[in-house]
């Protein structure tokens, strides 16, 4: 079997990718003691952890934003509706059958159908969800300044900040597991690692 | 066979974690008072006095002072301090286990914590011994069996008062021999 | 030994790399502060221009107290006027919220409960002179007492039983104790005039209830000579605050009265500046953003705590404690041989005596908290109770959803105390004195309200019994220093401080039920 490979991911993009799984993970550990689900470093250094960690990720994702308008690989996410069914279905059963899988990823559309579905999901909604609870959440303080004092309320904005943790935490999950999908299970993260897919 | 191997290896991680995490509660032990932190003292130095085996008061300590004076606080706490030189004589007399003289004297914790509760901490002196030889683990299940009288409450006999200082020597309460405040 | 979190530990070891990051971003520690040197100011220098033993009007043997007052009112001429207005000598207050005429004496507390038939006694705390019955003249200008206040010899001694007058003559007390007090001499007294220092404000302020710290339990002798930890503004070897620099006085109003609390004030420091803003609240001089930006998470606490309630964490830090409960119905019981019987507890504190009954003390006392607006609705005498639930002597105003309001820590004080059965009200009981109805002298309940009730204007039924009560009172004094406040998951937990508080999100407290009813 001759396989071809092809440069999928840029060094910015692993960058990108590497450092925010790493303070997404960072973070969902530090958030999910500021919520009381556990005790690990302490509340107090969970916080301050959990904010450091936040600054970082906003600025990663500036960079990213800016990275992805530049050279248009914002493109990557746009929907379709292309193979979608036969996606769907070579997950719920043709993986398990050992069916080739019904997407072959390029340079210009290195993501499949899915794929641009679930990150157009994080990138659009658990995201944003996740920012501006965690805005608010944050800047309880100035809620009177800001004059929102009236219509927000801490545990709100505390409960949807969890409920976009637990669904990023899902995200996560979905994502680890797909990963392994590959031809090999390692295939996928070598190339995340490298740049280089096996494209068979 | 790497199965083998890993699962041995993984069951001493286990046990690793295992002891790691409960050694420590086994080497102490901790018990709800039903009294105030100074009553509970009080009624730990009454027992001691009629524990007899030797048992005398050689102390009360109390660590919070000392970061009073330093301009800070924490919550209560005292050491009932008491010693009986027929446990500490056989000990103290056999080279190979003198170094447990840093254990002396024996010490009973009183303390509250921030549930309002009091609290009392002791070491669980038999189990500690009988990691030093016959010798030691006899001696020291004696003092064990002693330590659990003294944290025995009768609710029903009126508060004693608290005894501050160095008294082993002054009331020489159960025995002679203690006198000196070991 | 909490086991889950060491594992969790364990596991998350695995993930070193995560946690080495973590780490990393970990800010660095605030620099540890100098310790503030010890400025040697044990006494304050008095700065006055008048040196009052100079004065030819206080050149005079004085008899009595009134006396001393007539003196100095040749020159303070406004002096009796002002005070005649004040708490201090009025022992009256009308909250001026809700109206109701409260003040020590009109209340009924589960200390010594209360003044009415006492006043023998309880005078011995009374800004003025011969208040021993409902007979006072509150307009006599000569029998307020100024040297309770201004004395700075500390020899100023006021007993129960004089009805406000100082010790004239040697005599023994307590009674039988073989301990003697001195007579006051008035003429060095006078001549020591001053401003009130700790002494002064402590002769009363630091004994309420009968003992030592029985009362407040942010307030006893101790206070004296306080050291840092204990409170960082009265330390003697720092700041060395007197009482009335934060009480700042005005024309002998002093300013903090418990009886309307400034719960919540806002806005930054004004350091007396403010005309109608409490000078006693921390808020005057720390404003209500007073942590340094670094720690600007802890003022976002502000609209929601008092500073008390992380800056003391416990009050009664010292072996002298406060009373904690007080029972009653315990009175009267005499010992084995039929006489008064008395005995302390393991510390050497009262807690039991056949003329008052059963006492419980403690020291370094965890604070009940509770949603606090400033304005407490007491018991006034004659209020009705519900016999069947413990009745609240006082009700702290306020809750999650008023903004005036904060969680502040409080002393609940326990009591069991008697009731009228038929007309359902607290009993106001004559107990202090040597007649035939004080109950510390003739150990006969029935007599001892019924000369109280009298003395009150209130019908008494002749059936009386012992009902709960409970004495909830803000906590303010006892600032610990910045060191000692409260930790974050001492109320960030769901076990911590605040647990039983309603109304308010809590991360980590709430986290499991993030979705329950808001208070």
């Amino acid at each position: 079997m001759a396989a071809e490979k092809i440069y999928v991911f840029k060094r910015f993009e692993r960058f990108w990718h590497w450092s925010q799984a790493l303070l997404i993970i960072c973070m969902l550990i530090t958030g999910f003691e500021v919520h009381g689900s556990y005790s690990l470093f302490g509340f107090e250094h969970a916080v301050s952890y959990h904010t450091v960690l936040a600054w970082s990720l906003v600025t990663l994702w500036v960079f990213a934003i800016f990275w992805h308008l530049t050279t248009g690989e914002w493109k990557q996410y746009i929907p379709t509706t292309d193979k979608v069914v036969a996606m769907m279905r070579f997950y719920s059963v043709g993986i398990f059958k050992g069916e080739p899988h019904p997407y072959r990823p390029t340079k210009l559309k290195k993501h499949n159908p899915l794929q641009r579905i679930a990150y157009l999901g994080v990138l659009l909604f658990i995201g944003p969800l996740l920012w501006l609870t965690g805005w608010f959440y944050l800047f309880y303080g100035d809620w009177a300044v800001w004059g929102v004092n009236g219509f927000l309320s801490l545990e709100w904005v505390a409960f949807f900040h969890t409920v976009g943790a637990f669904m990023m935490l899902t995200f996560l999950i979905a994502h680890l597991y797909l990963t392994t999908t590959g031809h090999t299970p390692t295939a996928h993260i070598k190339a995340m690692v490298t740049g280089w897919e096996e494209v068979d | 066979m790497l199965k083998v191997i890993g699962g041995f290896f993984l069951g001493l991680i286990v046990i690793g974690v295992l002891a790691y995490t409960y050694a420590g509660s086994l080497m102490f032990r901790e018990i709800e008072s039903p009294f105030g932190v100074e009553e509970t003292v009080a009624r730990i130095q009454q027992n001691i006095q009629n524990t007899g085996n030797g048992w005398a008061l050689s102390g009360l300590r109390n660590p919070g002072k000392a970061v009073q004076n330093d301009g800070g606080n924490v919550l209560p706490v005292m050491m009932v301090e008491a010693c009986s030189t027929k446990y500490s004589a056989p000990i103290l007399k056999d080279d190979a286990v003198r170094f447990l003289s840093i254990l002396m004297p024996c010490k009973v914790s009183v303390y509250k914590k921030n549930d309002g509760k009091t609290y009392i901490g002791m070491m669980n002196a038999g189990l500690m011994g009988k990691m030093f030889g016959p010798m030691v683990g006899e001696v020291m299940g004696h003092v064990a069996e002693d330590q659990a009288k003294f944290v025995q409450f009768d609710a029903s006999k009126p508060a004693p008062e608290m005894i501050k200082g160095m008294p082993g020597a002054a009331t020489g309460a159960a025995g002679g021999a203690a006198a000196g405040g070991c | 030994m909490p086991a889950r979190p060491k594992i969790i530990l364990s596991v998350a070891a695995i993930t070193a790399m995560l946690t080495a990051l973590v780490a990393f971003a970990l800010p660095a520690k605030p620099e540890a502060a100098p310790a503030p040197q010890a400025v040697a100011t044990p006494k304050k220098q008095s700065d006055s221009t008048a040196d009052h033993s100079k004065f030819k009007e206080l050149q005079k043997n004085f008899k009595t107290g009134p006396e001393v007052t007539e003196a100095c009112l040749i020159c303070h001429t406004e002096a009796a006027k002002q005070v005649q207005h004040t708490k201090h000598w009025t022992w009256e207050s009308k909250d001026p919220k809700t109206g109701q005429v409260r003040g020590k004496k009109n209340i009924i507390n589960n200390y010594c409960t209360a003044v009415l038939s006492n006043e023998k006694d309880c005078m011995a705390c009374h800004a003025g002179y011969g208040w021993k019955d409902s007979s006072f003249d509150f307009s006599v200008q000569k029998n307020v007492d100024c040297l309770v206040c201004h004395d700075n010899t500390g020899t100023y001694r006021k007993l129960p039983g004089d009805a406000g007058h100082p010790v004239y003559k040697r005599r023994e007390f307590p009674p039988k104790s073989g301990k003697f007090v001195e007579a006051v001499d008035l003429k060095k007294a006078a001549q020591s005039i001053g401003m009130p220092s700790r002494t002064n404000c402590g002769a009363c302020h630091f004994f309420g209830g009968g003992a030592n710290g029985a009362k407040h339990g942010d307030m006893d002798s101790s206070l004296q000579h306080p050291g840092k930890y204990l409170d960082v503004h009265m330390n003697e070897k720092g700041l060395n605050f007197f009482c009335t620099e934060c009480h700042a006085t005005k024309s002998h109003e002093v300013s903090g009265s418990r009886y309307n609390t400034s719960a919540a004030m806002t806005g930054p420091a004004h350091i007396r500046g403010k005309a109608d803003a409490s000078p006693a609240a921390c808020q005057s001089c720390h404003g209500d953003k007073p942590h340094p930006q670094k720690d600007a998470l802890l003022n976002q606490h502000t609209d929601k705590l008092a500073c008390q309630t992380c800056h003391i964490p416990e009050f009664a830090r010292n072996d002298i404690g406060t009373e904690m409960s007080w029972d009653w119905s315990k009175a009267t019981i005499m010992g084995p041989d039929g006489k008064r019987m008395v005995r302390k507890d393991s510390a050497g504190r009262r807690a039991f005596d056949s003329q008052k009954g059963a006492w419980v003390w403690e020291s370094h006392v965890i604070p009940e908290y509770r949603w606090f607006n400033g304005t407490s609705t007491y018991k006034v005498i004659g209020d009705k109770i519900d016999p069947t639930r413990t009745v609240q002597l006082s009700v702290v105003g306020g809750g999650p959803n008023d903004p005036e309001s904060r969680i502040w820590p409080t002393k609940v004080h326990r009591g069991k105390q008697p009731y009228d059965v038929e007309n359902n009200y607290l009993t106001v009981q004559h107990t202090g004195g040597e007649d035939a109805t004080a109950l510390w002298h003739n150990y006969d309940w029935q007599k001892a309200i019924g000369t109280g009730m009298k003395a009150a204007n209130l019908p008494y039924s002749g059936k009386f019994a012992f009902v709960e009560t409970e004495l909830t009172w803000p906590i303010t004094h006892m600032v610990a220093p910045k060191e000692d406040a409260l930790s974050c998951a001492q109320c960030h937990n769901k076990n911590g401080r605040l647990k039983d508080i309603q109304g308010v999100y809590m991360p980590a407290r709430d986290g499991k039920h993030s979705s329950k009813k808001e208070g």
